[in-house]
């Protein structure tokens, strides 16, 4: 946040007319949603102002000065909605703590990453990249994290900053789009995704929770409080879990894999087969 | 202290600006109604922004901002259902489409950067993101069933 002058930011009226123009022909439009097989894929305000944001950054509108002086705009944003989360988890606190083991092992959840990406990366090509693209969801702590440990160019370095680049630009949207069409399509309850919402991020958990709400507007209130209550628990616990489970379970898998196919390829009598 | 404070102040109040709108626009909550609500949001989040810079912790802002607002709205704290009834008239989607607007104008940057990571990165990030989404939400299905809590 102290890298661009707040000042600076305040007096950018541009940018500050453009997002208010976003913001009320996008929610003006209003929500559609697309059926796709038993799902639904929801497309919200929140998903055009995005995109249109994002399109006006290659037009004369905006400038690159203008798409930096947008970052603590976000910063402090997310503080406004971490702050509206509170807000709604105060009154349901009984809720929140009777579904408290719930909450704390979602968190294990983040393995799913590990069981489903790593696999894959490796699959694909990728070596020690894998760790670092595959042991969490790459937000800033865990970039801290594996730069600490492993040097910003090394593998495994390169490979979180992937991710995160990733996460930095479609996280967000991603996670928009697939949790309204995962609530819908699966048999799995709209609460459960909920929790899953709470990746620790707040623009992220923000949008998966806003397709759920989307979808489910008699329930807001509980996947506001549940979203918020398990985003909360990622923030202060993710770090953690990442150093001490996630990153550790990520290079032991990795080392198993590659001596399967070490001897897959010694049993197939060289590189070649 | 003072400096960044004002700062705050105003940042928070243009994006209170564009949230309001969004209500307004979004959910046909008039602007005023929505003001009590919005200032409170923004006193929360100025007193946890404040106390991450005066407290010696490494909590990050929004963990005393998240605390502080379950606080002053839990059942039976004074003034709680003050609380409650202001900032109900704020859709937490109002706020989360003007994050989504900056965030949209300022990836732009990142633009050039996210072209380069080429297909496999794309697949593997993807997947990062589906595992840990997928995986969360089955956890809690299985203990949430079995709580009986839906």
């Amino acid at each position: 946040m102290e890298k661009v002058e707040l000042k600076k930011v305040i007096k950018d009226w541009r940018l500050h007319a453009i997002a208010f123009i976003l913001v009320a022909i996008t929610e003006a439009i209003g929500q559609f949603s697309i059926a796709v097989g038993p799902g639904v894929i929801l497309l919200l305000p929140m998903l055009y102002a995005f995109f249109l944001g994002l399109g006006l950054y290659f037009t004369p509108f905006i400038s690159e000065k203008n798409a930096k002086n947008a970052e603590p705009l976000i910063i402090l944003g997310v503080t406004l909605l971490i702050a509206k989360i509170g807000v709604t988890i105060g009154p349901q606190i009984e809720a929140i703590i009777a579904a408290g083991p719930a909450l704390l092992l979602q968190e294990l959840g983040n393995l799913g990453t590990i069981f489903l990406a790593l696999p894959l990366a490796v699959l694909l090509g990728f070596r020690r990249e894998s760790i670092g693209m595959t042991h969490s969801i790459a937000r800033e702590p865990n970039v801290g994290l594996i730069v600490n440990k492993f040097g910003f160019s090394s593998p495994e370095g390169r490979g979180v900053m992937a991710v995160y680049i990733f996460g930095t630009v479609f996280g967000a949207v991603f996670l928009g789009l697939i949790s309204g069409l995962l609530a819908t399509a699966t048999p799995l309850h709209p609460l459960s995704f909920a929790m899953a919402s709470g990746v620790g991020s707040g623009s992220m958990m923000a949008a998966a929770s806003g397709s759920l709400i989307g979808a489910y507007p008699e329930l807001e209130e509980q996947i506001v409080a549940f979203a918020g209550a398990s985003n909360l628990l990622s923030l202060s616990t993710g770090l953690y879990f990442s150093i001490f489970i996630g990153l550790p379970l990520t290079e032991k898998l990795y080392s198993i894999m590659m001596r399967r196919s070490e001897r897959k390829l010694a049993k197939g009598g060289g590189p070649d087969a | 202290m003072l400096k960044s404070v004002i700062e705050w102040t105003w940042v928070l109040a243009i994006f209170g600006i564009a949230a309001l709108i969004g209500n307004w626009f979004g959910m046909d909550v008039l602007p005023w109604q929505a003001i009590p609500g919005m200032l409170v949001l923004i006193a929360v989040s100025l007193a946890g922004l404040m106390l991450e810079k005066a407290l010696p912790f490494s909590m990050p802002a929004v963990g005393y901002i998240g605390i502080l607002a379950i606080l002053i709205s839990l059942p039976g704290v004074p003034g709680s259902e003050y609380v409650v009834a202001w900032t109900s008239q704020i859709g937490i989607l109002a706020l989360a489409t003007p994050i989504l607007a900056y965030a949209g104008i300022s990836v732009g940057s990142n633009w050039a950067d996210f072209r380069k990571l080429g297909f496999r990165s794309f697949l593997v990030a993807i997947s990062v993101f589906l595992g840990t989404f997928l995986g969360s939400a089955l956890i809690a299905e299985v203990i949430l069933r079995w709580q009986g809590i839906i």
